[in-house]
């Protein structure tokens, strides 16, 4: 399950969905993201998430569907937040089921790499100096590379 | 009166069109999506929860007239030079209503084209509204005019279409901008739609890039394309206007009908083409 959405999420109840009337599933890794006070700048007051309506939808769906081709997962939900947003806010959700805890761990780990160097979202920061555009890191990117040779 | 799919022995085969003249051939179809008044007004104002639901229907539309001949048994791969995707709104009758036009100069018509791509315009629309609104009801899928071709033209005679030229014509200049939430200097300039009578590519620049350039969305005329693909498109928008030469500062990347692309990626008329900086979400 995918979705994108300005509404603040439910991390329980999204994890409740994704594991109602299930026993199969031995575990359920959650990881939440939230918007902090300080980035590339101090005093971040707020943030703007932009994104590409349709594209984005389809850049998720395709992360999830690698994450699924690579661990045997019994079910993945990943909510982002577009809009404005204040620190403090969750600003992204996802939450990997499978039977054993390894597989969950490694797939959300490689669905966020993947999500923040793949997926159509921009950040915008508001601080007390003025507003401006978040630049990407190398830093993710080289967490990103981590998945690319086979383990 | 013979169906041209049958051969002698009553078996499919595909058609041998290689000594058809070309023509140009252009197709009309529709369809319409009924759904409840309150998912109607969500969509009018982009508030569903999968985003703009018009822009994405109207891209789904484009790559399945694109990919007919991967759906239909018999349908030739065709090389189509236009693809638009209408949409009308009817408050009244509670309903969405797709209109599809494809055209190209070839061997073969394009009605199969313009009538599978309002299918899965409205296919996507559904998908899209479905977390509101289950009881949406697809029908009235028809072909409306073809011209060109050894059969001739053809206009539907019981025109059973809304009257749609009384309702409001709306596109994604009508919907809410990419933009989603308050970004003070996030202005965004909404270009012109392509016209109907002159093949363009649709291009939009996002994010930083659009507040660098101060151009969020413009229509490029489809001959001022020195080469059919993504660098043929940036020279064409250097020569228009300067300020794109900021495509080349910085890394700026690039996505055609919303898929990632490079300067080699072929477009056809009326593709969208988005230009955007570094993803930066999570």
């Amino acid at each position: 399950m995918i979705r994108v959405q300005q509404e603040a999420f439910d991390v329980g109840a999204e994890q409740e969905a994704l594991t109602a009337g299930r026993t199969d599933i031995g575990a359920v890794v959650t990881f939440t993201g939230l918007v902090r006070d300080f980035n590339e700048r101090p005093e971040v007051r707020a943030l703007t998430l932009e994104h590409y309506p349709g594209m984005t939808e389809s850049a998720l769906q395709t992360i999830v569907d690698e994450a699924e081709s690579r661990w045997p997962l019994l079910g993945v939900s990943v909510i982002h937040r577009v809009g404005r947003l204040t620190p403090g806010d969750p600003i992204v959700l996802v939450v990997v089921a499978s039977a054993h805890r390894r597989a969950a761990f490694e797939a959300c780990d490689f669905i966020m790499d993947y999500l923040k160097t793949r997926a159509p979202f921009w950040k915008k920061e508001h601080t007390a100096n003025g507003d401006y555009w978040v630049a990407e890191r190398a830093g993710d990117h080289q967490d990103a590379r981590r998945w690319e040779t086979p383990t | 009166m013979t169906l041209t799919h049958l051969n002698a022995r009553g078996e499919a085969h595909m058609v041998d069109v290689g000594d058809k003249p070309e023509s140009q051939r252009e197709a009309t179809a529709s369809g319409v999506i009924y759904m409840q008044s309150a998912t109607l007004a969500l969509l009018a104002e982009g508030g569903l929860p999968k985003g703009d639901v018009l822009a994405t229907a109207r891209i789904a539309g484009i790559q399945a007239a694109k990919r007919t001949h991967e759906l239909i048994p018999l349908c030739h791969a065709l090389a189509l030079s236009k693809v638009a995707i209408d949409f009308h709104l009817d408050e009244a009758e509670s309903c969405l209503q797709v209109l599809a036009t494809c055209r190209l100069t070839g061997r073969t018509g394009v009605e199969m084209e313009a009538l599978t791509a309002v299918s899965v315009a409205c296919l996507t629309l559904y998908d899209m509204c479905k977390a509101v609104d289950k009881s949406m009801e697809i029908g009235r899928i028809h072909l409306d005019t073809k011209t060109g071709g050894k059969s001739g033209d053809y206009a539907r005679q019981d025109d059973h279409r809304l009257q749609g030229a009384t309702a409001p014509l709306i596109g994604d200049t009508a919907t809410s901008p990419i933009v989603t939430g308050e970004g003070a200097a996030g202005e965004v300039s909404l270009g012109p739609r392509c016209d109907i009578a002159a093949p363009c590519i649709r291009v939009k620049c996002l994010a930083e890039l659009r507040e660098r350039l101060g151009v969020g969305e413009i229509s490029v005329p489809f001959d001022r394309l020195p080469s059919s693909d993504v660098a043929g498109l940036k020279t064409a928008l250097k020569a228009m206007d300067e300020r794109f030469e900021g495509l080349d500062r910085g890394r700026v990347l690039c996505a055609v009908n919303q898929v990632m692309a490079g300067d080699a990626t072929p477009l056809t008329s009326d593709d969208e083409v988005a230009f955007f900086p570094p993803v930066t979400g999570g």
